[in-house]
Formats: structure tokens, sequence, C-alpha cells
């Protein structure tokens, strides 16, 4: 090959993939087997980020910007990827992305090197010290492997002065903490990145990101039991939320799930696990009976321990948010949940989010219903649609069509079906919802049809479309099949998608819920933010101007911006909300609005009162729900407004940094 | 070079802080006490401390003493870290606010109250730093 034509060949194939990496958005779905096309074997072996799909986005990006030298480690990552195409398959489920062709260029970027460029990085004392701890093959000062973290616990142009380590035990932890502290070394532990990727690109960088030390990757951390006759499991540090529902589920068992991709232990520690089925199973210390923890100091101890301090109590305001846990959660014992036989999942469409919420909220006092939200058209058509155009058309026909802008999911049982259908004028049942996401191409294409033009011209197009007889002609024009939504994919995928569709599950409304594989199509080729928290329920007005703040503050910053999801929480006491914005994460421009968006609705939530905000939610998953949630808070005073910029500006380095 | 926590350090700091900062000016008139503790100094990974006295702006005591305690002496505020997160702090690396914040520091007293002293003691901090150049490795 003439070296013409290599240059040639390097510059197509990375250009385009650096294309690609960009409009990744670390959702970690290539590190769970989702779809049942099992792992990518190269990630499975090597375990860093750098041998998973997600990690060869944030590589190929130095590489293209010769941020990064080549090295041994590089010419492993590119001969590990066998080219089996399971990342294609995942990656496009959730955001239309084909991360092969990045493995791809990486190999042919590593071919065309010439064998004197390629550099072997030296072992220094730490690296030494910690390969001691957990073996050779799983710690790591190799720049190639480093920047794969970049964006879900590195911030982005770091200086790559860090080691990356993969301890197997509890024991391993402590030692390496233990370590870290002798060698004034800085350490943060890393799970499945969810949190860091959603928040820490720009939202309170420098509060969330590590700058310099030691990654604690957790990922090797896999024990996991499930025990039906306590309805416990026994979940190590490295499983996801989808791993251990998948192991639960075999047993006719359930776990309270978040985030698909997230760690379990991690999303306890973080946020309590935030889900809409927390209004039955509960929040923060209720998902779990016990916990070993190591802490700062590299003890190791377990909330069963005799004569520990109250674990379950934190204190909180403004003053005590904090930003890294203060433990390490190696391994929980969590709570199991009962599957019953005769569960159907049932939505109230709505045109106006007062009467949704107030419905919730009945429902949530009465805990009906397994798991309760109230969904925004946009939640929805996201989740439904396969492809990002779909989504808008299918957002575009609910808003301005049909004047469905909300709809309260239920999960419950057949008891629970009854009594909603009580309380609603019409429902939209599971059939329909099957229909809807198969048929999702064809509802899409029906956008500005006479179909929909006549239906709008009704006084309430949702009843005469759930509740007349154009529901039998929506159905029937929408010919939902398998083969249907498949053609929405790339050619060279559809036969594969079409099976996949096949499957039950991936038209279960109830399974959809529980394994939470839609959600991450949120973040399809951009990013969101999703601030909010808990407000007391007791008070309609202050809960619909406090939602109302959010829209305003996104209007103002000209966002683009959305209501994502309430759920009710503690017997329907507080309602959780999520109020999304949506940026380019490749706009440090758009990434600073964000910020000031997400600091700005705080600083209201905390003035408004009865807010508890996600800031304070961070890191305190540990602690009992009542702690958190009671007492109720006040509005914070001038003074106290004053403070809290104060505090932002002394951590976050002044407003035009946040 | 003036090595933290070393004799001339004291020296130096306790010089710059009588000698530039202002009472009224640079350090509010505030009265308070802290202790700072000082985890995994090297190189034998020993404890030390430092304890600052202010009354009315002016500074009354500066000491160091190994161990985690000073005798007779109760601070308002403890914040204890280890030596890397103080090196951090003295070069300007890393802010106090968000050493407490990302739990790099640990904090005994009213977090609140505390928060208002940082702001307060900016200029403390900043002749603390400007008066330290070197540390163990």
């Amino acid at each position: 090959m003439s070296s013409e034509k290599v240059l040639t060949v390097k510059k197509t194939s990375l250009d385009e993939a650096v294309a690609i990496a960009k409009k990744g958005t670390h959702c970690g779905m290539c590190r769970i087997d989702f779809l049942g096309t099992g792992l990518c074997p190269s990630g499975k072996k090597h375990g860093y980020l750098a041998y998973w799909p997600q990690g060869r986005m944030e590589l190929v990006k130095h590489l293209k910007e010769g941020k990064i030298k080549p090295t041994e480690k590089l010419v492993e990552i590119a001969n590990s990827c066998t080219l089996c195409g399971i990342c294609d398959k995942q990656c496009n489920f959730t955001t239309q992305l084909r991360p092969e062709k990045v493995a791809k260029a990486i190999k042919e970027h590593v071919n065309n090197l010439d064998k004197s460029e390629i550099q072997s990085v030296p072992e220094d004392d730490m690296l030494r010290g910690l390969r001691e701890i957990v073996g050779e093959q799983w710690a790591t000062n190799d720049p190639n492997i480093i920047v794969s973290y970049t964006r879900s616990i590195i911030p982005p142009d770091s200086e790559l002065k860090f080691y990356i380590v993969m301890p197997e035990s509890t024991e391993q932890v402590s030692k390496i903490i233990k370590f870290a502290n002798k060698n004034n070394l800085p350490y943060m532990a890393r799970s499945g990145g969810t949190t860091f990727s959603v928040t820490a690109s720009y939202v309170l960088t420098k509060a969330l990101s590590l700058d310099h030390g030691i990654v604690i990757d957790l990922l090797r951390l896999k024990k996991l039991e499930i025990h039906p006759e306590s309805s416990t499991a026994v979940v190590g540090a490295g499983i996801t939320t989808f791993e251990i529902q998948k192991a639960a589920h075999k047993h006719n068992l359930r776990v309270l799930a978040a985030e698909a991709g997230a760690h379990y232990c991690s999303n306890i520690a973080t946020t309590g696990i935030i889900s809409t089925w927390g209004n039955k199973y509960g929040a923060f210390a209720d998902n779990f009976i016990d916990v070993t923890q190591v802490d700062e100091e590299g003890t190791i101890t377990k909330h069963s321990d005799a004569g520990i301090v109250n674990p379950y109590s934190a204190e909180t305001g403004f003053a005590n948010v904090t930003m890294t846990p203060s433990k390490i959660i190696t391994e929980a014992v969590v709570k199991l949940h009962p599957i019953f036989d005769d569960e159907i999942a049932v939505f109230v469409p709505f045109t106006h989010l007062k009467d949704a919420l107030s419905m919730l909220v009945k429902l949530g006092k009465r805990d009906v219903g397994l798991s309760l939200s109230i969904l925004s058209a946009k939640y929805l058509a996201e989740f439904l649609s396969p492809t990002i155009q779909l989504s808008r058309d299918f957002e575009y026909i609910c808003k301005h069509h049909l004047k469905l802008n909300w709809v309260v999911s239920v999960i419950g049982t057949k008891d629970d079906q009854k009594i909603v259908e009580e309380m609603a004028e019409y429902t939209m049942d599971q059939s329909l919802m099957k229909s809807l996401i198969l048929g999702a191409p064809r509802f899409s294409a029906l956008k500005d049809s006479e179909f929909l033009k006549i239906l709008s011209e009704e006084d309430d197009p949702l009843k005469a479309l759930f509740a007349g007889p154009m529901r039998k002609h929506l159905e029937k024009s929408l010919d939902p099949s398998p083969e249907q939504v498949a053609k929405v994919y790339d050619k060279d995928l559809q036969d594969f998608f079409k099976k996949l569709y096949t499957k039950p599950e991936m038209t279960n409304v109830v399974w959809l819920h529980a394994f939470r594989i839609l959600p991450t199509r949120m973040l399809r080729q951009r990013m969101f933010s999703g601030p909010g928290g808990s407000i007391w329920s007791g008070d309609m007005d202050h809960v619909l101007n406090w939602i109302q703040m959010f829209a305003d503050v996104g209007d103002k910053y000209g966002l683009e911006h959305s209501l994502g999801f309430i759920t009710p929480l503690d017997h329907g006491n507080f309602v959780y909300m999520e109020y999304d914005y949506f940026f380019n994460h490749n706009d440090p421009e758009h990434g600073h609005k964000i910020g000031k968006a997400f600091i700005e609705t705080t600083e209201q939530s905390y003035v408004m009162g009865k807010v508890i905000t996600l800031m304070d939610y961070l890191f305190k998953g540990m602690y009992r729900k009542e702690h958190i949630l009671y007492p109720i808070p006040k509005g914070i005073s001038k003074e106290e407004q004053l403070m809290f910029k104060e505090l932002l500006e002394s951590t976050l380095g002044g407003e035009e940094t946040w | 070079m003036v090595k933290f926590l070393s004799e001339e350090w004291i020296e130096n700091c306790k010089n710059y802080i009588n000698e530039k900062l202002d009472p009224e000016r640079d350090l509010k008139n505030i009265t308070t006490s802290v202790l700072g503790v000082i985890e995994h100094v090297p190189p034998i990974d020993t404890t030390m401390s430092f304890y600052i006295e202010l009354k009315g702006g002016r500074l009354d005591e500066l000491k160091v003493n190994t161990g985690d305690t000073f005798e007779g002496k109760e601070a308002i505020y403890e914040i204890k870290g280890n030596y890397g997160t103080y090196k951090d702090i003295l070069e300007g690396k890393l802010g106090m606010a968000m050493a407490l914040l990302k739990n790099r520091l640990k904090l005994k007293g009213s977090k609140i109250e505390a928060l208002k002293i940082i702001k307060q003691l900016d200029s403390l901090i900043e002749s603390l730093r400007k008066n330290t150049d070197e540390f163990e490795e």
C-alpha cells in the first residue's frame, strides 16, 4: 500500500469513527446483555472500559486528536475486537449508532502504525504497589486505557495522571484505599458510570469527577446469589440492575430497578434508587437488608456489625450536600419483591398535567399499583420509538392531534386495573401499547394525515380515540408486526430486529418497565440532564408552580426541555419529579447553559421549600428515607440563598464555569 | 524553601498574618479556632495537627503538634484530611469547600457555620498558601 493510500484510509475511517464516537453518550448498554446477543467478548475478557464499545468511543477521539501515543495496550485493544457485531445490534437498538465502525477504525489505525511507533508504558512504584494487590493484569497506567474513562469519571481535557485498578474482592478494595492513603493519592470508585455521564460532563464537573489519582473500577465484583426462600439477593458491586433483575425473574421475583446499566450497589449509594416502583417497594435504606462497605481508611464494615454508630441518619440541606460517597459499597443483601400472575399495564391519557397529577397522588396515597408514574408525551415517544425521527413525529402527533400530553402509567394486578378503570373515563391497555410499539413507524407516518386531522377536530380527541370506534381504525392502520418495526433499522440489521421483536418481552410493557431498557433511548446521540427532586404532594398548586419554574428556566436558557416523569413516594406523601434538559454534549456553550439551568433550578427549589432536591439525594442513598424526606424543609432565607451561591462559587469556580 | 508544618512554616505564617493581614478588612474581626488534623504524613505515615486561634481578627495562636489533639485546646471547628488533601489545598489545586463537598476533608462542627467561616478565612488560607512551598514526598 502506498503511503498516500494509507493516509487516506486512516483519515477516512478515523473521521467516520470520530463522528460516530461524538454522538455516543456513555449509556453503557453495551455492557449488559439486554437483547440476548451475548456480551462483547473483548470487554468481557479484559474488563477495562477501553475494551468495551463504550470506551473505544473516547479512545478513538483521543487518537484522532493526537492526544495519546500508541502503546502495546492499544494494539491489544484493537486486536481483541472480533468484529462480531454484537455492539452494533445493542447500540442500534438504543441510539442507532454503529460502534463496530469505531472498532474497525482503531484496528486500521493500529495496522498502519510502524512498529517503532508503539511505546511501552513504564511501571512506576505506585503501579507496582497496586499490582501487588490486584495482580499484574488488573492495574494500569496506560493512557490508552485511561482515556476510555473520560466523561464518565475523568473530566475532558484531563492530564491523564491516573491509575485504573480493578479489584475482585472487598479485601482488595480495602487494600487499595489503604495504599492510596499511604501514598496520598485521591481515589474514586466507578461502577456503571451512568450518574457521571449524565452530570459530570458539564454539570458540577469539578465536584463529581476525579482530577488525578486512582480510579477503582468495580466491574469485577461479580457476586450474585438469589435466595428465593428469603426473597433476598446478595449482589456484588460489579452487578448491573439488568443482571440482578434477570436472575431474580427466574424465581418470579423482582428488584426495585432504575437504570438498566447502572450497577445496583452504586445505584443504592448514589440516589437510593429513584424508580417508578418506589411508592410500593420503597427508597433509600428500604432497598437493602445489609451492606458491606469500605470506608476512607480502608476499614471494612457491615450494617449488621454490632455496636456501630447509627448508619441510617444524615444531615440534610444545601450545606450538607456531598459529591462523593463517603464509603464504597462492595456488596449488598437486597430485597426482592413478588411478581404476581395477573400483572398488567394500564395507561390513562391526559391533556392537562393538573388532572394527571391529581390521579397519580390519589393512586399513590391509596397504595394502588406496583409502579406508578406520570410520563410526558416526550418520554413516551422516546421510549416507544425505535428512531429519533419517529420519536419526534410520535410526540408531534400526541401533542398536536391527540392533545395527549401526559399518561398516568400503572403497572399492577387485575385488582389495581379495576380501580384505575373506575377512576378513569378511558384507558390505553397493554394490547394498544403493543400495537404502538410494533406499529411505531406507521403511527408516526400518520402525522398530518386526514385520519388525525379529523380526530383532532373532535372536542375530546382522546375520548374519541380510546373510548370510541376510532380505536379500531387506528389499530388497523398501524398494521403492527415485527416486520413493520424492523424496517426502520439499517438493512443488514433488519433480520435481527425482526426476530428480536417477536420475543414476547419486547412488547410486554410490564417486562419493559421492570427491566428499564427503553429509558436509555433518552440518551440517543445527545445528552440530557435531569434535575428535580421530591416535593410534598399536599399542596397541588405548589407542585405545579415548582414544575413551571423548571420550564421557565429552560426557556430562559433556550434549551430543549420537558418534564420527564413524576412518581409518588412514601405512600403518596411526596412525588419525585425529573425535569429534563437536552443538550449537545459536544458543544461546551450548550453544556454551560445546562450547568446554569441545573444550579438555578436547584437554588429556586431551595427558596420555594417543601422540596428535597436531586442535590440532596446525591450519595445519600444509604440512609433511611424518613431522615432524608422529613422534616419537610422550609424555603431558605435570603441570607442562606446568598450562602448557597457563595458555596457554588467557591466550589465550582464562579458562575462562568458552572 | 518552607516546608509545611515545619518550625519555619509556623514562624513565617505568623509573621505574614500579623504583618500583612488587616484584622478588619481581611479577617472580618473574626473570633474562632480551627484544629486541622493531617493524617498519613510522609515519610512514616504519622498524624499531625495544627491549631489556629483568631481573636477579633488577630492571630492569637498557631501551633503544630503530633497526634490529633492539643492538650487544653477545644477548637470550634475540627477539619480532618490526609496529607495529600492539605497539599492540594496549599498548592491551590483544591478549595476548602470543594474538599468538604468531596469528602476529602471531614468537618466536626456546624457545616453551615463552617461554610460562612471558610469564606471569611479566604485571606488566612491564602497566607498559608503563600508561605508553603515544600512538602514531604
